[in-house]
């Protein structure tokens, strides 16, 4: 109520049916099964290494794709300037990232 | 202003967060932090990558880690992402209690999670005299983990009071950009642990 | 009750001392970074008048090794994040609202708390000379020597504390003007008819918030390193050196960017202003812009091709920094198009501009010269490089913003600068610094290294670095003159025309000078690129408004700001004497046992909170008050 005095206007869009929890508990349920596949691997043991270190990562970038998409939204209209600025993180991340792996010990 | 009942008539539209201009600067103000936090976060993968053999005759992280309690860790991380998703779910179907119910569970999750990290600090430190000092792979792992622990330890203090305001506020378009920013945040807390557990732990185990 | 709070004024305004300290007005905040920086700026400026003063003759003892070391540490230090950073901010705070028509900025509370973290932040790094000694390991602060262990007193934890206060103030900054320009432009504004200033604006804003995390972390590792024991850089313990300088210019070489596309934005207005055409260019302008940004996050290693990353690592750097010579040189022949066939006026303003131009492109040409990996082992941290990096951001950067402040100085202040000043300015700024900085490229290639505190006689150093001396003396004349001219105007009456300079081209200057607090009584209309010619071009008296008259909201003043600042401070303070050897037990028991780090702490997230719990209504401007400016 106090903010209908803000000075924008409160926009009352038409109702539309909320969506339902259906989606988000198949991410959880493909998160959980991302995480399960990574753990067993490694709890396994006699993994090849570089087999592993891909295997790891991408099962983590997958889960956070679809985590992103669903449960931040991003994969929603509107989001241009979001994901233009989370890939922009990401990308100077990386490079921080191959700093490390390639250039601080020879 | 006497109760939520008054703000939940109906005149809310159906996603209060972006009713007004305040409320979606808000949301893409967070957005555009979160993209800096990538690189925060970034760096400090980074700086942990680097040093990560690096343990200086102290432990490593084979011989430290304990799979089992960080996996737990992880699971109860990853439903509590899943109950804010119910929570601002709740909140566009406009239903306060529900929406602070599956905050309060968020919540919790979140103090769990605390706990399991603090019990493993706890045992690194005490027991297996892993510390700060230690090495420049346990600086940087308790750097890393630390700071994300501090996320986590900030959100839970952050969602509290929004589960106070919303008590005494109800839902409205000043209350609703402040819930959905933190869930947000906690999504992306979330995110971060998902690579914390692939990189620090997963991987110091096969390394 | 919340509409009473709403449209009566129960909301208490301020005067006085407590109305700047509480103020949220964009253009207010702009003239607080103003003042601030101009004070950093001239902290700055007499550490390098005495980094000269002790250079002017071999083997002069003027200061010792350590005030030296101190004094070079502190003036670059200053220089960026203090001096020329807020004076940025300033004119982005004062001038990006009007040029996008915006009554405010997207966070007004943040942009104050934005001031008031790095106005703390920065004394608190300036403490540090009255406080048992200045930080003495280069602005850099490369590790080992900004250890423990070389770096005895704790001038490094103010550089580390300090800074990493002042930059939280930039990130809010950065955060504030990005989603400002995404969100509050008026009507008909597309990105593509943003003015080159905001355009700039925006990119900066984008690599603070990319590049400034980066030295957060950075700076956390180092003063974990100093002050919890831990061993990033520290080699007996497994640490590594190299992984400081990553860090530092992953976000160091952005910062430089960070720096100079602003000015590049000034210039861009500055000219075709001054020349009566339009930018040429436009949109090659923009994507240079962009291009630039996106190249200066993959250049970082060429501050260490001599470090031994080897040749892959340097080729890959050399290259890309190469590059980047491209995008800035479509500015530069934009810039010369734009002038070229114009009618254009020498104004103080436009010799900046105009002198901006060529000093630059020395500075840049220097800059390929360096990014040759094989030459740079010969240039690396010899006077060359000194004139490198001098030419780039006083001949271009610092250029620029005195060319912006004369230029804007009515739109800030209602007052026009000393047009004779003006020009006495320009004249004695312009030539003391080539005499200062121009000798300086044929000190390094003789040999002369960087950061040294004497030199022997007869190595051919003597004339070329007295000359160097007399030219910095010059600038500080120039410098001097430009407060004059300054103190003198603003003794003048106030009430310049809405557009002084009769060929402004874009919004800020369709408003009065300086604008009422909510800068527009109607959001305009923009047609085109730059609007306002475009509408007196078109015979119209002004802009078409896009709205009817109507009551203003307003954002209430807060002195929240200044006491999370505050606190923050104080926590810092804590921080960085926790491990003081006190003689004191009282001091011992506060500051060892992290007691006054945590009411620091309490201090800020106490503001926080109280941010969180009290709603800001504001208040109203109501149309018969409009009404009633109007006419007054």
């Amino acid at each position: 109520m106090t903010a209908n005095q803000q000075s924008n206007e409160v926009t009352v869009k038409h109702r539309h049916r909320p969506e339902g929890p259906e989606k988000h508990i198949l991410v959880f349920i493909f998160s959980i099964i991302l995480t399960a596949i990574a753990f067993a691997a490694v709890m396994a043991g006699g993994v090849n290494a570089t087999f592993a270190v891909i295997l790891l990562l991408v099962m983590a970038v997958l889960q956070v794709f679809v985590q992103m998409g669903y449960w931040m939204h991003l994969k929603d209209k509107g989001h241009l300037m979001p994901i233009l600025f989370m890939i922009g993180g990401f990308f100077v991340a990386s490079t921080a990232i191959v700093m490390a792996l390639f250039w601080v010990w020879w | 202003m006497t109760s939520h009942a008054e703000h939940v008539n109906g005149e809310l539209p159906h996603e209060p967060e972006k009713a007004t201009l305040e409320g979606r600067n808000k949301v893409l103000g967070f957005w555009l932090f979160l993209g800096g936090e990538a690189v925060l976060f970034g760096t400090l993968f980074a700086t942990f990558l680097a040093l990560r053999n690096q343990n200086n005759e102290g432990p490593t992280a084979g011989e430290l880690f304990s799979l089992p309690i960080t996996a737990v860790a992880t699971l109860i991380l990853l439903v509590s992402s899943l109950t804010s998703v119910f929570a601002i779910q709740a909140m566009h179907r406009h239903n306060v209690k529900s929406l602070i119910n599956w905050l309060i569970v968020t919540v919790g999750l979140g103090l769990a999670f605390l706990g399991l990290e603090i019990y493993e600090f706890y045992e690194y430190i005490v027991h297996e005299s892993f510390d700060m000092k230690t090495s420049a792979f346990s600086s940087a792992f308790y750097t890393l983990v630390g700071f994300h622990g501090a996320h986590v330890a900030f959100g839970v203090v952050w969602i509290g009071i929004l589960i106070g305001q919303l008590y005494r506020k109800g839902l409205n378009v000043v209350t609703a950009p402040k819930v959905y920013v933190s869930a947000m945040y906690w999504h992306f807390i979330d995110v971060v642990w998902v690579f914390i557990f692939s990189v620090v732990y997963l991987l110091g185990k096969v390394a | 009750m919340a509409h009473a709070h709403a449209h009566g004024h129960s909301v208490k305004r301020y005067t006085g001392l407590m109305d700047w300290i509480t103020t949220v007005d964009h253009k207010k905040i702009g003239i607080l970074y103003l003042l601030a920086g101009a004070f950093f700026f001239g902290i700055g400026g007499i550490e390098a008048i005495l980094i000269r003063i002790q250079l002017i003759k071999p083997m002069n003892d003027f200061v010792s090794a350590q005030v030296f070391n101190e004094l070079i540490t502190m003036h670059g230090t200053t220089m960026i994040f203090l001096g020329v950073m807020p004076i940025i901010f300033a004119l982005m705070n004062a001038i990006i609202p009007l040029q996008i028509g915006a009554r405010d900025v997207a966070f007004p509370f943040l942009n104050s708390l934005g001031f008031w973290t790095f106005l703390f932040g920065g004394l608190l790094l300036n403490l540090s000379w009255i406080m048992g000694g200045a930080p003495d390991a280069g602005w850099t602060a490369y590790t080992p020597l900004s250890s423990t262990e070389y770096s005895t007193t704790r001038g490094v934890d103010f550089y580390t504390i300090g800074l990493q206060i002042a930059g939280l103030g930039t990130l809010i900054g950065g955060i504030n003007f990005l989603v400002t320009i995404i969100t509050m432009r008026a009507p008909g504004m597309s990105f593509m008819r943003m003015p080159m200033f905001t355009w700039t604006a925006f990119i900066t804003s984008a690599m603070i918030l990319f590049a400034f995390p980066a030295i957060t972390v950075g700076l956390v590792l180092l003063s974990f390193d100093r002050l919890l024991g831990a061993n990033f850089f520290d080699v007996a313990s497994g640490g590594n050196p190299v992984l400081w300088q990553h860090i530092f210019w992953i976000f160091g070489h952005p910062e430089v960017y960070i720096l100079i596309l602003p000015a590049f934005g000034i210039i861009s207005e500055v000219i075709p202003t001054f020349s009566r055409k339009r930018l040429f260019g436009y949109s090659s302008m923009v994507f240079a812009t962009i291009l630039i940004a996106f190249l200066g996050f993959m250049v970082w290693a060429h501050h260490m091709f001599t470090t031994g990353l080897g040749p892959v690592a340097n080729a890959l750097f050399s290259i890309a920094t190469m590059l980047i010579a491209v995008p800035t040189g479509i500015k530069i022949f934009n810039w010369l198009f734009t002038m070229w066939g114009g009618q254009i006026r020498f104004t103080s303003a436009n010799l900046f501009a105009i002198g901006f131009v060529p000093t630059f492109v020395m500075g840049g040409v220097t800059g390929v010269m360096l990014a040759s990996a094989p030459a740079d082992f010969q240039f690396h941290d010899t006077y060359f490089v000194v004139a490198h990096f001098h030419y780039v951001i006083v001949g271009g950067l610092v250029f620029g913003l005195f060319s912006g402040l004369h230029y804007w100085w009515p739109k800030m202040f209602g007052r026009i600068l000393d047009e004779r000043l003006g020009k006495w300015t320009f004249w004695t700024f312009a030539i003391g610094f080539h005499l200062t900085f121009f000798v300086q490229h044929f000190l390094g290639l003789l040999g002369m290294q960087r950061r040294i505190v004497s030199y022997l006689p007869n190595q051919h150093f003597d004339t070329l670095n007295l000359i160097s001396t007399i030219g910095a003396f010059l600038m500080g004349v120039g410098v001097i003159l430009f407060l004059v001219n300054v103190v003198l105007t603003t003794k003048k009456p106030a009430g310049v025309a809405n557009d002084p300079w009769e060929d402004g081209r874009t919004l800020e200057w369709s408003i009065p000078s300086p604008p009422p607090e909510y800068n527009f009584k109607q959001i305009p209309l923009v047609r085109g690129i730059d609007a306002f010619w475009k509408e007196k071009m078109a015979g119209n008296k002004g802009m078409t408004p896009a709205e009817p008259v109507g009551p203003i909201h307003m954002p209430s003043p807060s002195i929240l700001p200044f006491v999370m600042s505050v606190g923050l401070f104080i926590a810092g303070l804590g921080f960085m004497f926790s491990t003081e050897d006190f003689s004191n037990a009282f001091m011992s028991l506060i500051f060892n046992k992290y007691i006054v780090m945590i009411v620091g702490l309490v201090i800020t997230f106490a503001a926080m909170v109280a941010r969180s719990l009290y709603d800001d209504h504001g208040y109203h401007i109501e149309v018969e008050e409009l009404e009633e400016e109007g006419k007054a």
